[in-house]
């Protein structure tokens, strides 16, 4: 049966309907900046280096779904992924990663050079900032606080908002009856992925955490409550409707200067200085998070490669990688819109000087004041069922007690699975 | 719209009403009350196509702006090239219009002759029943869990990332349909239309291809098209097995333009409307056959 | 259509060889199964593998680690079906999506059809044009509704609001997203049903409804007389595609809800789709996969039967 599988197969093949041009290494990214810039930078690499690379994009929201059904069928069609960092402990646990340590004793390091953000290589252990080397941070992002300066000062905030109860006054006013089709506040409430990473920002800066020191779910907390309370005070104030809102519709709202301040990430820049897309060039300030009971922390959203565990050309595959996340490159990967993962490049004064960079400061910190999403290997079944009741909670139809009570219960049947 | 005001008064219901006495301004009052129907349902058809079509030409601040602008009114041609000069729209094309042409040839060829023999030949005890429900149930398997062994499958025979793989895997999506509708076509063709041919010596094949086929040239030319559309749009399984630019569909390319951060929706309007050209043109081309080809009773008029 | 096949012996045409004589023999007399056989073997081999690989996976727990195998688990896939509360939402919804858009859709489509046959008859190109909705790629579909829902910018709020009319949040509320995508499938496919039983009243003959004029029968009865057992077989085949696909609703609720709000649109598609592929949970997807199949079989047997498509008939 294989052997005429295969002969049908080579058939087909010869027919020249097929071909898969032979590639050294093809690599897996999302559409997108990031993907395009990886793009351009491995057409330079095999300029230079003769390395045929092939990159295989897909859209953000399925490439998670396409990389995971490569690696746990064995197929060994991907030799490198750029993974956004909350699959990275499926990918590690699952086995499908190398470890990258025997790589750097070839080149003579025991790892990643100390020009990269600390918080940016933590994310490439695993277990987090711990465990070996498994991959090389690629694109640093970080989530920024968006708010319009001049609104804010005009109900009494002219240094902007400190703490999220800042914030809520401010949209409160800023909000009114809502008949000004103006709103003070706006923010992602779309079930998934969206509500939990709106959401997890104030989570951590009233203290709490998704699992406690002995990695249990400690979501029935008097601080986990406090933030939920928050959220659903803040949902109050934002424009009707944000139960379906993902990034995309909130950085719309801010750069048609319909609503004055919103969590979202760095990439917005760009578009909010961009007279063709906005009416609000040169209004909108980005800070790190507001602060809760405990300091602001934002969430750290990185992009990184690391090498599958199936590929026929590893070692290959570390050079091209090592030689992507170079100073130089992550400096021309800047240029090409995607935010760097080291010092050097954050403080090069050829970009800060230049008005869409000028963010790079503030990404920079709210890099070092980050938090990871919980690492966990079941992190996308857990944001779901997250996503799921604080979804329900905002569309009102279960109290924040509830909405906790639940996760509580969910995430715990999940991981005891 | 001239001919739809013949001399003689029309009765929209005629096959339900009966008319005993013939009242000129009840008439003039249906046939109004018909129009307006025909009118909204139009509306309703056509504006979300109108709002596609508009928003391709719209910048992202004209696309946003409130009160909302309805009418074309600083048309930029910035999303098409966006598309097709600086993202590889064209090649996509190229790939989704190879596939489906493919698709909808095999799947009209493989299903006609399946079609013919299930409404034609007899075959021991109920095995013709089993072998017709047995291909309609094969459509309601949940592609989800099946996209997994087919990318298994098709990793094994090496057509991964091909768009000979899509044209297999299509073929076989739309072969249930094609053999359901031509089965009913050829079922409702008289029988002796093929047995004179075969009294004057053609074979039974020979009396298929030469006297069966061009009749049934409206079932094929309707069939066709819904083929056509469904293999030309269909996105779950292209994104599994394709991979690069040899193989990757429109479909993928569309949803590529929705990121994590940004939903290119000018980007995706242009390349939608785009999309649908070539359909609108071979559905232009076969409309005379469509409405008779869908009806498994029309040959006869 | 091309005249001259190979295997033409018409009238006075040279004898074909022996070898040839006997293929044609041979194919004449193996003709009904040698028409079957591509069709038959395409979809085997499509279907055959994905069926066995899903009935072996769905009594196991799949583990996608490397080098762990798969535990078996018996029938515990499908004991969690029965406590799945997400599965149960996910199954009411799609159950409740399915019925209400097909069901008015169909109203719809053939009450437009008997209303508007003579006059549309003619005019081919409002067919065509009627089809569009269909032929445009789903996921444009999609964002093109999301944007004409959109509760700040979109347009069908505008309208509203310039008429002074109360405005909606449509795709967002919980009450009314269910809704909001049902209106998208009936936009899409009530053109497909109402084109299905434009042709199938345009086949009716004439010779029945003269004699029942002639009984003084009523507009009821002739419907359901008369024009009812003719639509028939084609009303089978439209309400059974449409039946298959609005099961598998998918694009549509992907891009304009995820789902949401407070799961009120998660489909049973949807669900499968991130149990499988997101969550790796693949042996249970294939046992929620195989109840799907099993209920769809079981359903359009019943259908198919209620219409009397069975080949007793044909």
């Amino acid at each position: 049966m294989k052997r005429l599988l295969s002969l049908v197969g080579t058939l087909v093949l010869s027919a020249g309907l097929a071909g898969t041009a032979l590639a050294d290494l093809t690599v897996a990214v999302p559409n997108g900046s990031e993907g395009d810039g990886l793009r351009a930078a491995a057409v330079d690499y095999s300029k230079l280096k003769g390395v045929k690379i092939e990159i295989v994009q897909a859209p953000y929201s399925n490439l998670f779904e396409r990389a995971a059904t490569a690696a746990s069928t064995r197929s060994g069609v991907f030799d490198i992924v750029l993974m956004d960092d909350p699959w990275i402990p499926f990918f590690a646990e699952n086995g499908f990663l190398v470890e990258l340590g025997p790589f750097f004793k070839g080149i003579g390091t025991d790892g990643p050079d100390n020009d990269f953000l600390s918080k940016s290589v933590a994310l490439c252990r695993n277990p987090y900032n711990t465990g070996p080397y498994i991959c090389l941070p690629y694109v640093g992002n970080a989530q920024l606080f968006f708010y319009d300066p001049e609104q804010y000062a005009s109900v009494g905030f002219p240094d902007g908002p400190r703490t999220w109860d800042d914030v809520l006054t401010a949209s409160t006013e800023l909000t009114g009856d809502g008949s000004s089709r103006k709103y003070g506040y706006t923010m992602r409430a779309a079930e998934g992925n969206p509500v939990v990473a709106d959401f997890m920002p104030i989570f951590w800066s009233f203290g709490a955490t998704l699992f406690d020191a002995d990695r249990k779910v400690s979501l029935q907390t008097p601080e986990a409550l406090q933030a939920v309370k928050m959220f659903l005070a803040l949902a109050k104030v934002a424009p009707p409707g944000v139960e379906s809102f993902g990034a995309d519709e909130v950085g719309t709202a801010i750069a048609q200067g319909s609503a004055y301040s919103a969590i979202n990430w760095p990439n917005w820049v760009a578009t909010f200085e961009d007279p063709a897309q906005s009416r609000v060039v040169g209004k909108i300030a980005n800070v790190k998070m507001p602060d809760g009971t405990s300091a602001g922390s934002s969430e750290i959203g990185h992009w990184t490669m690391g090498i599958s565990i199936d590929s026929k050309n590893k070692q290959e595959a570390f050079d091209f990688m090592v030689w992507a996340t170079s100073a130089e490159q992550v400096k021309i990967s800047a240029l090409r819109g995607n935010p760097p993962v080291r010092f050097s490049v954050f403080t090069d004064t050829e970009l800060t000087s230049q008005e869409q960079y000028r963010h790079y400061p503030t990404l920079m910190q709210a890099i070092n004041f980050s938090t990871p999403r919980p690492r966990h290997p079941q992190w996308p079944e857990i944001e779901n069922a997250f996503g799921r009741e604080l979804s329900a909670a905002v569309a009102g139809r279960i109290s924040a007690e509830e909405a906790l009570d639940r996760s509580q219960k969910a995430i715990e049947a999940i991981i005891a699975r | 719209m001239t001919d739809t005001t013949p001399a003689t008064p029309l009765d929209p219901l005629a096959p339900l009403g009966k008319i005993k006495e013939f009242n000129p301004t009840r008439q003039r009052i249906k046939k109004w009350l018909v129009f307006a129907v025909i009118g909204f349902a139009l509306f309703y058809t056509l504006f979300p196509v109108y709002w596609l079509f508009l928003n391709s030409f719209k910048t992202r601040l004209d696309m946003f702006a409130t009160p909302a602008i309805w009418l074309l009114d600083a048309p930029t041609l910035y999303n098409y090239v966006q598309t097709f000069v600086e993202r590889p729209f064209l090649r996509f094309m190229f790939n989704s219009l190879v596939v489906a042409v493919g698709t909808t040839i095999l799947a009209l060829v493989f299903g006609t002759m399946a079609g013919f023999a299930l409404a034609r030949f007899d075959y021991p005890g109920r095995a013709k029943y089993h072998v017709s429900f047995w291909i309609l149930s094969t459509r309601m398997m949940p592609p989800i869990v099946t996209i997994i062994p087919l990318f298994l499958f098709f990793a094994f025979v090496n057509l991964l990332n091909t768009k000979t793989a899509l044209v297999i895997a299509y073929t076989g999506f739309n072969l249930p349909f094609v053999i359901w509708m031509m089965k009913g076509y050829f079922q409702e063709l008289p029988r002796e239309l093929e047995e004179s041919a075969m009294v004057d010596g053609d074979t039974r094949l020979g009396a298929f291809i030469r006297v069966l086929i061009p009749l049934a040239r409206p079932g094929l030319a309707a069939t066709a098209i819904f083929t056509l559309i469904l293999s030309w749009n269909e996105f779950l399984f292209a994104l599994i097995i394709t991979e690069t630019q040899t193989s990757n569909t429109l479909p993928i390319g569309i949803a590529g333009r929705i990121t994590q951060y940004k939903t290119e929706w000018g980007e995706i309007s242009a390349a939608g409307f785009a999309s649908c050209i070539p359909i609108i043109i071979f559905a232009f081309i076969v409309q005379k056959h469509l409405v008779r080809g869908l009806s498994f009773g029309a040959v006869k008029g | 259509m091309d005249d001259s096949a190979s295997t033409a012996t018409v009238g006075d045409t040279p004898a074909p060889s022996f070898i040839g004589e006997r293929l044609e023999r041979w194919v004449e007399t193996h003709l009904r199964y040698i028409m079957l056989a591509p069709a038959v073997l395409i979809l085997a081999a499509l279907t055959l593998f994905p069926t066995f690989y899903m009935f072996t996976l769905s009594f196991q727990k799949f583990n996608p680690a490397v080098d762990v195998p798969n535990e078996w688990v018996g029938l515990g896939n499908f004991a969690r079906l029965l406590t799945d509360e997400k599965f149960h939402n996910a199954l009411g919804n799609t159950l409740f999506f399915t019925g209400a858009a097909v069901g008015i859709e169909f109203v719809l489509g053939l009450s437009f059809a008997l209303l508007v046959d003579k006059y549309i008859r003619r005019l081919n190109f409002i067919k065509t044009i009627l089809m569009l909705p269909m032929m445009l790629p789903p996921v444009a579909v999609a964002i093109t509704w999301k944007l004409i829902y959109q509760p700040q910018f979109g347009v069908l709020n505008d309208f509203l609001f310039r008429l002074g009319l109360p405005t909606g949040v449509w795709t967002s509320g919980a009450d009314s997203a269910m809704w909001a995508i049902i209106f998208v499938d009936i936009w899409e496919w009530t053109p497909f049903i109402f084109l299905m039983m434009l042709a199938g009243i345009a086949s009716l003959p004439e010779e029945p409804y003269e004699a029942a004029d002639l009984d003084g029968a009523s507009a009821w009865q002739k419907f359901r007389d008369l024009t009812w057992p003719f639509l028939r077989p084609v009303v089978t085949i439209a309400l059974l595609l449409r039946l298959m696909d609005a099961l598998r609703l998918f694009d549509q609720v992907f891009i304009l809800t995820r789902g949401g709000p407070a799961s009120v649109t998660e489909t049973l598609s949807l669900y499968i789709f991130r149990v499988a592929l997101r969550f790796q949970d693949i042996g249970y997807a294939a046992a929620m996969s195989l109840f799907v199949l099993f209920s769809t079989i079981v359903l359009s047997t019943w259908f198919i039967r209620r219409m009397q498509m069975d080949d007793s008939k044909a």
